[in-house]
């Protein structure tokens, strides 16, 4: 996925400011940065939600507004953080939900079974007839990325899937995504703004300031003392746990 | 949908299905005379055009109240806030100010029809499908469009009526109240054509109802052209609501209480089941309310008072009784 010249205006005053990046394939990116950088802003060109003023996002060599919608909802798949749904659904219909754009209101036998795959990859099934307004925020969550399971798209983009989540199911939460990405193959980008879980479990960070990327690169080359600090003008200290990155910041 | 609500459903609709038709037999046959035939045809001949009528507002309001609440993802809303209603009442006063009560526009209802849809159809194109892309999508304008419409529309009727002449505005009461009656067969048959034309210029987009009650930004995840559908949908309800309003007179309340049935007996998400649930409410409704109208009350009370007291009582009990809205 390669994204050029990218740029989004609100009332003359730019969100995004002319950025470009190639996503690498296979991997999980998270996109870090202070508030109002920009960062859910690219998120949401990418995926189509939110329409762009200039610049061009080429997802396999053609551009996602010549892509039907329908074809390039079986290859890319969003999930933000606005998921009220007013609805009376089971786990197991909003999973299915992840089928429409193969099979429509209609689910075949081989979309059964890949439904109930998702769900039980992500230990759902004792949830699956539960409704869920009446499930906790974590194992909603876990519906909903079922759902993207099922919805089998190589690319998957995460707005802040940690938000609302206590410490516990927000690491688990990152778990799913590096096992999505290694056992499944799937190019993760996430946004997120917690830096220790995009330092500990992504491959690369794209950090924005003020609608620009401001470095994009692997883990290592973005998590130093010098570049975080640029970022988020704060004093930032740089620890090393378990071969990986991490970050206080006072 | 799992196969216990699936089936319990089904015997749900079924219920609807029987008491839809017994409420219309009742109707055709209570108080009708069998020993003479002359009679009897006199009765049937009556009664069959009512009757079907009151089928296809309920099919018409039901099916489109249905839509128009997942298309703006409420529940409470009614496509009344669409301002059909109001321009229905607007253009007969007008008429009847302006040209008299014996014009022609007035005095022939097929006349009456044709210009009532297609002053209402020409709005709605525009208003529902011009604006609503102007305003870059966003449902909660078309709301606002309706509720200023509305509002402008009955201040001018009401201007209309403070200068009309006594007698004039005793003829035009008539016509504002809903009614089956005087409903000539090429009206239903006119009706018919356009809200079949209506259902297969939507095709594929009523296929996405589903979705999009997921909400905005999971519709078009999922690949629904959102913008494109929700236009089309919108104009095909407020299309529903004018052949509607236009063939019996201001009913769309109606929506708001046989689509929260529908919605609080079948408690799915499929619309397949909650359009036809809510157009079977709807004969109910409209058939045994014209049964007690014209049995228990002879006439003196029209149909749209009920509809408009239990309508608000039920809109009351909704408000109340629903945590989130």
């Amino acid at each position: 996925m390669q994204i050029k010249d990218l740029t989004k205006k609100y009332n003359g005053n730019p969100v995004v400011d002319s950025v470009d990046l190639e996503i690498p394939k296979g991997k999980v990116i998270s996109f870090i940065g202070p508030n109002g950088a920009g960062k859910s802003t690219v998120m949401g060109m990418i995926s189509r939600l939110i329409a762009r003023d200039s610049g061009l996002v080429a997802f396999d060599g053609t551009d996602i507004e010549k892509w039907k919608s329908k074809e390039l909802s079986k290859r890319l798949a969003i999930l933000t953080q606005s998921n009220n749904i007013q609805m009376k659904l089971t786990v197991r219909e909003l999973v299915a939900f992840g089928r429409f754009p193969y099979s429509g209101n209609r689910t075949t036998k081989e979309d059964e079974e890949i439904i109930q795959q998702a769900i039980a990859y992500m230990e759902l099934e004792e949830f699956q007839d539960r409704f869920i307004d009446e499930l906790s925020g974590g194992q909603r969550q876990r519906a909903l990325i079922a759902m993207v399971i099922a919805q089998d798209t190589d690319y998957v983009l995460l707005d802040e899937p940690t938000n609302n989540l206590d410490i516990y199911h927000a690491t688990n939460m990152m778990k799913i995504v590096r096992r999505l990405c290694d056992e499944l193959g799937k190019t993760i980008i996430l946004v997120l703004h917690e830096i220790n879980y995009a330092a500990f479990y992504s491959d690369y960070i794209c950090a924005f300031v003020d609608g620009k990327v401001a470095k994009f690169g692997t883990v290592k080359e973005v998590m130093t003392k010098e570049t975080l600090s640029e970022i988020y003008k704060v004093d930032f200290e740089i620890l090393e746990i378990e071969g990986k990155p991490l970050s206080i910041y006072y | 949908m799992n196969k216990a609500v699936f089936q319990s459903n089904l015997t749900k609709m079924i219920i609807l299905s029987i008491l839809a038709l017994s409420a219309a037999a009742a109707y055709m046959l209570i108080d009708v005379n069998f020993t003479n035939e002359k009679l009897f045809l006199y009765a049937m001949k009556i009664r069959t055009p009512k009757l079907i009528v009151m089928i296809i507002t309920a099919f018409a309001i039901g099916g489109a109240s249905i839509v128009f609440q997942s298309v703006i993802n409420n529940r409470i809303v009614t496509p009344c806030l669409l301002g059909m209603n109001s321009l229905y009442t607007l253009i007969h006063t007008a008429v009847i100010f302006f040209a008299g009560s014996s014009s022609i526009l007035a005095v022939n209802a097929n006349l009456a029809f044709a210009a009532d849809l297609i002053i209402m159809g020409v709005t709605a194109t525009l208003i529902y499908s011009y604006f609503f892309k102007k305003t870059k999508h966003n449902v909660l304008y078309v709301l606002l469009i309706g509720t200023v419409l509305t509002s402008l529309f009955s201040s001018i009727q009401s201007t209309l009526t403070r200068v009309m002449d006594p007698n004039e505005y005793d003829n035009l009461l008539n016509t504002l109240v809903a009614s089956f009656s005087n409903i000539n067969t090429e009206i239903i048959i006119f009706s018919v054509i356009v809200l079949g034309a209506v259902i297969a210029f939507l095709g594929k987009d009523l296929s996405v109802l589903n979705v999009l009650t997921l909400g905005k930004n999971q519709a078009i995840n999922l690949g629904v052209n959102y913008d494109r559908s929700v236009r089309r949908l919108l104009l095909g309800v407020t299309l529903f609501i004018a052949v509607a309003t236009a063939m019996v007179g201001p009913i769309s309340f109606l929506g708001l209480i046989i689509a929260n049935l529908s919605r609080q007996l079948l408690k799915t998400y499929k619309h397949s089941f909650l359009m036809l649930g809510s157009a079977l409410f709807g004969i109910i409704v409209l058939v045994g309310g014209q049964l007690i109208v014209e049995q228990i009350f002879t006439y003196s009370v029209p149909i749209s008072v009920f509809i408009t007291v239990g309508g608000g009582l039920y809109f009351l009990y909704l408000l109340l009784t629903r945590r989130s809205v």
